[in-house]
């Protein structure tokens, strides 16, 4: 069983996030919606990957992010962050602050899926 | 028609359209009430960066979800309303008043685009808003290259604030407001108690204002939360807090030399929103548990009476423990009813938010000058009559704007000032709310209206009218005092349709208007629907029951006090004659006692009047059943209940008694 924590401050977009991820076996999501309930929710119970917005109020996804990597305990969690067409945060950037994936909104169930099971199995 | 579906999905996420549709409410609304903030920065060197977040990322996620479910008409013009805030954000742009007018537009046509695909209807063009939108953004040079983020909070002290969160601590300081660091530490204990970093974050929010929230690395691995609160509550309400996992000190500001290197503001500054604690529930769903609610009202009402039956047969002790009981179970089901009540309950203030828009709107397009005057935005409403009350309000604003308000010409010519203004005033009494909607005018000329209403055949004799009359007069269907109803005025409802869903709602409209310098409406509706405390009274051997929040008094008439003018009984009520309706006569009922009788007293000013009957029965917690079939409408009743012994009682359309006179 896999362990997949959603944070998204809309709650729509969260729910469509889980319905993608039951086309893969074995997958438990919790979900957050704010970067600092992530960060508690990481703290109280260790998630296998993280499926992280950006644009969320208290905490920008790029903070939640840089914290997260910060921490020695979630240096190798797999986050897959989310962004959506005309967000100016490049991928390079992404990437550079330790996202491991990147997709853009809207995107397909088929396309997230993919993506989160090779994370995981990576 | 449903153009616009981009079947990029296959419609994979067709299935979230209604969860899209409302969270897009949600997002609109917020939009709006940003915007008005905004408004009083048009033209300033600096914008609220908060403010501006917000809204960002109100057009941001509004887009973002409307890419998923294919909707892309709205995703389109959220984005480029989005461009335009952020050119805003990166201070390439200074915020004009045509900026601004662009984002009010878009936002309108927002709300047109998610109504019209929600409803199947035809979507509205929305090229000449998105080529607006373009052309402010098309002057700037290309996009600057990404602001870097900073580093956030450092892994061993409180972040350094930004100018926002400075702004925020000296407006505390002026307040003179304290200012304490506030730590909180999650543990599995605490989670399974629910107090968790949202609940804590709602809680400060509650005593004071948040300046900043930010997660630290514990040395031991785990992690803490830092808050820094100012607030004018003393340290008692966070010792009581200790127990759940909070610590506190007064806040030491870091000293300037650590935080020189580290000065860059965070690209998204720490906005602090109410956590989201709030559940969305289908308005259906309420109304069942409401009439649940009903269910047991009834149930309860009939235990009562058949208790009363057995009270000689039961021994006294006996009886008292039953009786205590049964006034528990009362109590409890008052709190019960007043529970889900207030489930179904929302601020006035969205609906008010509305109204600035309008407002702000018609003075532009009519060339007027007007202050809207708000007050009790807090006042709680049902949602459902909040949502059936928005139209008629807005005619109500849209006739006070371009019927009463004169244009600023006109204004100083009769000595006022240029500016109008429109107040819009929410208040709660017992069970009643009441919304008044004033202007400062020309006033309703009575005159004017009975021409018109003469002209139209709606009025016969010749008495001048008064305020309750020129109501009448306006409200009936198909009146209107110009020749052609103007786009602003005309559009949507009417007067007829404004009384009539008051009316539909168990309230009452009312007209004061003095020419010249004003006129006020008074909307008076019930807080709730569905339960409501009566009055029953029985008149020509029937009963009937009054809705009691109108109820103002209720009296012994004596028979000397009654005097008799053309056929009409009136009634000598604390020294003013009052219209005595009997009410048994005014359903072709047979009155069964000569005596005088009792009499209650509803209305207000010149409408008030005296109802006789024959007898009181009681007060009861009556649940309404709508009489839906208009083959069994009669003027003067409004709905049917059903008591405890499972008898059906009619209820009294006050405002239809009052009217008849």
């Amino acid at each position: 069983m896999h362990s997949i924590l959603v944070v998204d401050d809309s709650a729509t977009m969260r729910r469509m996030v889980i319905a993608s991820l039951r086309l893969l076996p074995n997958i438990h999501c919790s979900e957050a919606s704010t970067g600092l309930e992530a960060i508690e929710r990481l703290a109280l119970a260790p998630v296998d990957l993280l499926i992280l917005d950006l644009n969320m109020p208290d905490m920008h996804g790029i903070e939640v992010l840089q914290f997260v990597r910060r921490h020695e305990r979630y240096q190798a969690l797999p986050v897959l962050v989310l962004t959506t067409r005309g967000d100016h945060e490049s991928r390079a950037m992404m990437l550079a602050a330790g996202a491991s994936q990147y997709i853009t909104k809207p995107f397909t169930p088929q396309l997230l899926a993919a993506e989160v099971s090779m994370l995981l199995d990576g | 028609m449903i153009t616009g579906v981009a079947e990029s999905n296959d419609g994979m996420f067709a299935e979230f359209l209604d969860d899209f549709f409302a969270e897009c409410e949600e997002h609109l609304t917020s939009i709006r009430r940003t915007l008005l903030a905004l408004e009083p920065s048009i033209a300033q060197p600096r914008l609220s960066r908060d403010l501006l977040n917000e809204l960002f990322r109100g057009f941001h996620s509004l887009k973002g979800l409307a890419g998923m479910v294919g909707v892309a008409e709205v995703e389109q013009l959220a984005h480029h309303l989005e461009s335009y805030l952020r050119a805003l954000q990166q201070e390439q742009l200074r915020l004009t008043a045509e900026g601004f007018d662009a984002l009010i537009v878009g936002t309108q046509l927002l709300e047109q685009l998610v109504v019209a695909r929600r409803t199947h209807a035809a979507l509205p063009p929305t090229e000449p808003a998105l080529a607006r939108l373009a052309a402010l953004v098309t002057e700037l040079a290309p996009p600057l290259a990404p602001t870097t983020i900073s580093a956030a909070s450092s892994s061993a002290s409180v972040a350094p604030f930004s100018s926002e969160e400075q702004a925020k601590l000296a407006a505390a300081s002026t307040r003179g407001d304290q200012v304490w660091l506030v730590t909180f530490i999650p543990t599995p204990e605490l989670a399974k108690r629910d107090i968790n970093v949202n609940n804590i974050r709602g809680r400060l929010q509650q005593i004071g204002a948040l300046i900043s929230a930010a997660p630290r690395i514990l040395s031991a691995g785990g992690v803490a939360f830092d808050f820094v609160v100012a607030s004018h509550t003393d340290e008692t309400t966070f010792a009581a807090w200790q127990q759940d996992g909070l610590t506190y000190a007064p806040y030491q500001p870091v000293a300037p030399a650590h935080t020189i290197l580290e000065i860059s503001p965070p690209l998204a500054p720490a906005m602090m929103i109410a956590p989201s604690n709030v559940v969305r529930v289908d308005l259906s769903r309420l109304d069942e548990l409401m009439q649940l609610v009903g269910a047991l009202v009834v149930s309860r009402s009939r235990l009562t009476d058949q208790l009363a039956a057995l009270e000689p047969l039961v021994p006294v002790a006996e009886w008292r423990v039953l009786q205590e009981t049964t006034l528990a179970l009362e109590r409890q089901l008052r709190d019960l009813r007043t529970g889900v009540m207030r489930v179904r309950m929302v601020p006035i203030s969205d609906l008010f938010a509305r109204m600035q828009f309008v407002v702000r709107d018609l003075a532009r397009d009519l060339h007027k000058q007007i202050t809207l005057d708000l007050h009790g935005q807090d006042t709680e409403i049902d949602k459902f009559v909040v949502e059936r009350m928005l139209d008629p309000l807005l005619h109500l604003i849209r006739n006070a704007v371009s019927h009463g308000l004169e244009t600023p010409e006109q204004r100083l010519a009769c000595g006022k000032p240029s500016a109008g203004v429109i107040k819009l005033r929410a208040t709660t009494t017992g069970d009643l709310v009441t919304i008044n909607i004033e202007d400062d005018g020309r006033g309703i000329d009575p005159q004017q209206i009975e021409s018109r209403a003469r002209a139209l055949g709606l009025l016969a004799g010749d008495a001048l009218l008064d305020p309750a009359q020129i109501l009448h007069v306006l409200c009936a269907p198909g009146f209107s005092t110009r020749e052609q109803a103007d786009h602003i005025s005309g559009r949507g409802v009417g007067m007829d349709v404004v009384a009539k869903t008051v009316r539909e709602l168990g309230g009452t409209l009312m007209l004061e208007t003095q020419a010249g310098s004003g006129t006020r409406f008074t909307v008076q509706l019930p807080l709730t629907l569905a339960i409501m405390d009566a009055l029953i009274v029985q008149a020509g051997g029937q009963t009937f029951a009054v809705p009691l929040p109108v109820v103002r008094e209720v009296i012994r008439i004596q028979p000397e006090r009654i005097s008799v003018i053309e056929q009409n009984e009136l009634l000598l009520y604390r020294g003013q004659p009052l219209p005595l309706i009997r009410l048994a006569r005014r359903f072709g009922l047979v009155e069964t006692t000569q005596d005088a009788g009792f009499a209650f007293i509803i209305g207000s000013g010149r409408t008030t009047v005296g109802v006789a009957v024959e007898r009181f029965l009681g007060k009861r917690e009556i649940v309404v059943r709508p009489l839906n079939d208009p083959l069994t409408h009669v003027a003067g009743i409004a709905a049917a209940t059903e008591l405890g012994d499972g008898s059906v009682v009619l209820i009294l359309d006050t405002p239809a008694l009052m009217r008849s006179i």
